[in-house]
């Protein structure tokens, strides 16, 4: 039995990893807390003041209605991060749910079940996630639900290949030799044990739905209007850019560069000492 | 080998078929469904009723598939309302753009990625490396449509050096090589950047993975030189599965071409899937979905067989 026993020799934090959960922390914070506690509103107009370069009274200026870009900035970031988080753990329960169903039966249904997902990765995610948005385009929920339900494919194949390896351990046999069944063995003794793996790849999978946040508010179909989001900030700051508002361009961008990058770093760090491949 | 090709041929064809139900009952279970769009909302039911009967919606599902299916088999894409026009000729005029795009963004990931893999796993733990990772990660975290328009802010509105966007400059209806390679550039780049950053991850590891096997320090150690050892025997090693994510790379290219497009207003297929989107085009969206999976299907079908060809440890019983 000594195969199954824990392994103590998690990798070392490195730099990366520390800097990334450090802005992670620390862009959560803001966007949480920051806009309460300084009384900073995100929809207040205030026209005489558009289109004013940052100073004291507006640190990153304001946009063309006059509204205070940083406080756009912080309640955007908190929109953007939990559409990320959410249809994250979204497309990793349904991703989880069915690679381990797949794996653990094998057989034809996993040949199905494998040959679905062929399928849905035939054609582009971002086709899919274009087509769904802009057929389900208004709460953000539903923005949340299209974004989780397309970036699922990835996980549901690396959970699938985990659960072929931790299937054949003795303790699943010794589960399945004391009577448990099949949901049992699954989801109290296989998915637990790949959890390295769904914790890993819940990771990226936050930094790539983050991106398809911003792709899609880039489009004219995710999060809409006045909600800020970080895509709907760089969007808006694309057009403010031709009247000379030179300085919306950079912070919604650098905001989800850094924090992409951060979550991308954990990841990696994560990943270390495993085998697991970097979902597209 | 033969046999090898026509059993892969066989098993793409139900990804195939998979993949027109896919679009067909995506298409047919959105809200409102290809009539709404088609009539608009001021409609009279009497309206909607006409219309549904004479497009034959009002037959069951598993008949419009078949009848569908056997207009598909005999390259009748379907027609668009919206833009009244044939959907193969939609995707006929502007397919060779994006093939045109994604052919160049392709050449330059390759062309770029792979000497910075070899040149990062050759001086592993190097400042170089470590920079060059750091860069790396940077490219593969970046917002496309935000590197697009710096892009644009900078060498078209700035510098002037390149165009803002489009085709080929306007007035000339002659195919215009000099211009069309320079409204190229930008789009290529922007397609190019997150596939840069992917590719020369993977070459890295791949090619650190391949120095550290025995063949790789006998080589060395009986005197080869470093060069060779490194070109022509481990990277030719490190990218037999290199192939297999060329192959793969098409989708995500496809995805990456909706977004370079509309940035720089390049009218190729993306941009014709983003508007058949919002305009809620069915019959264009079903078509592009089933050309695209088609080309999807080819490339790693093809990927597999290049894979064969170049790994003699591949056998095909």
């Amino acid at each position: 039995m000594t195969d199954d026993a824990p392994k103590r020799h998690g990798p070392r934090l490195t730099a990366y990893a520390r800097a990334g959960i450090g802005w992670i922390a620390v862009a959560i914070v803001a966007c949480v807390l920051v806009p309460l506690a300084a009384h900073l509103s995100a929809t207040n107009t205030d026209v005489a003041n558009a289109y004013a370069a940052p100073s004291f009274a507006h640190w990153f200026g304001t946009d063309g209605l006059g509204r205070d870009e940083l406080a756009r900035l912080l309640v955007g970031g908190r929109i953007t991060l939990s559409v990320g988080a959410i249809a994250a753990a979204v497309a990793m329960v349904i991703g989880t749910v069915y690679g381990a169903l797949s794996g653990y039966y094998g057989g034809w249904p996993d040949a199905v079940m494998m040959r679905v997902v062929d399928v849905f990765l035939s054609v582009p995610t971002l086709f899919l996630l274009l087509f769904l948005a802009a057929m389900f385009h208004g709460s953000l929920v539903a923005l949340m639900l299209v974004i989780g339900g397309t970036a699922w494919l990835g996980p549901a194949r690396l959970v699938r290949g985990e659960v072929l390896s931790i299937k054949e351990r003795l303790y699943v046999e010794a589960a399945r030799s004391l009577g448990a069944d099949d949901a049992r063995i699954i989801f109290l003794h296989v998915v637990p044990n790949a959890a390295g793996t769904i914790i890993t790849t819940t990771t990226f999978m936050v930094a790539s739905a983050m991106l398809s946040e911003t792709a899609l508010s880039f489009l004219g179909i995710g999060v809409r209007a006045p909600t800020p989001s970080w895509g709907n900030l760089l969007s808006s700051a694309q057009s403010d850019l031709f009247a000379g508002a030179w300085w919306l361009i950079a912070p919604p961008g650098l905001a989800i560069l850094a924090t992409v990058c951060a979550f991308n770093f954990v990841g990696d760090w994560l990943r270390e000492g495993r085998d697991i491949e970097t979902p597209a | 080998m033969t046999q090898f090709v026509v059993r892969r041929l066989l098993a793409a064809i139900p990804t195939l078929a998979g993949v027109a139900l896919l679009a067909f009952v995506l298409i047919h279970i959105a809200p409102g469904g290809p009539v709404a769009a088609l009539v608009g909302d001021r409609a009279t039911p009497v309206q909607i009723a006409q219309v549904t009967h004479s497009l034959g919606l009002d037959k069951p599902l598993y008949v419009q598939f078949f009848a569908w299916l056997s207009a598909l088999a005999h390259g009748d894409l379907g027609f668009s309302y919206v833009r009244q026009a044939p959907v193969g000729r939609l995707i006929a005029e502007r397919l060779p753009q994006t093939l045109l795009l994604m052919g160049v963004a392709l050449l330059v990931s390759v062309a770029i990625a792979i000497p910075l893999g070899v040149l990062q796993a050759s001086r592993r733990r190097t400042r170089f490396d470590r920079i060059a990772s750091l860069a790396v990660f940077v490219a593969w975290s970046m917002p496309t449509f935000w590197f697009g328009t710096l892009l644009i802010a900078l060498f078209a509105v700035t510098l002037g050096w390149f165009p803002v966007g489009g085709l080929q400059t306007i007035d000339t209806t002659a195919f215009d090589w000099p211009s069309r390679i320079a409204h190229l550039v930008l789009p290529a780049t922007t397609l190019a950047i997150v596939q840069i950053a992917g590719w020369s991850r993977y070459v890295r590891g791949s090619m650190i993975e391949q120095l550290r096997e025995d063949w790789a320090r006998t080589a060395v150690a009986k005197g080869l030189a470093p060069g060779p050892v490194l070109f022509k025997h481990v990277l030719r090693n490190a990218l037999i599965p290199f192939i297999t994510l060329l192959g793969n790379s098409i989708p995500g290219l496809f995805g990456g071409a909706v977004i370079t497009e509309s940035i720089f207003a390049y009218p190729g297929m993306g941009q014709l899937f983003w508007q058949a989107a919002l305009n809620r085009d069915y019959a264009t969206l079903l078509g592009m979905t089933v050309i695209t999976g088609v080309l999807v299907i080819a490339g790693n079908l093809l990927a597999d067989i290049l894979y064969g060809v170049v790994d003699p440890r591949v056998r095909y019983d």
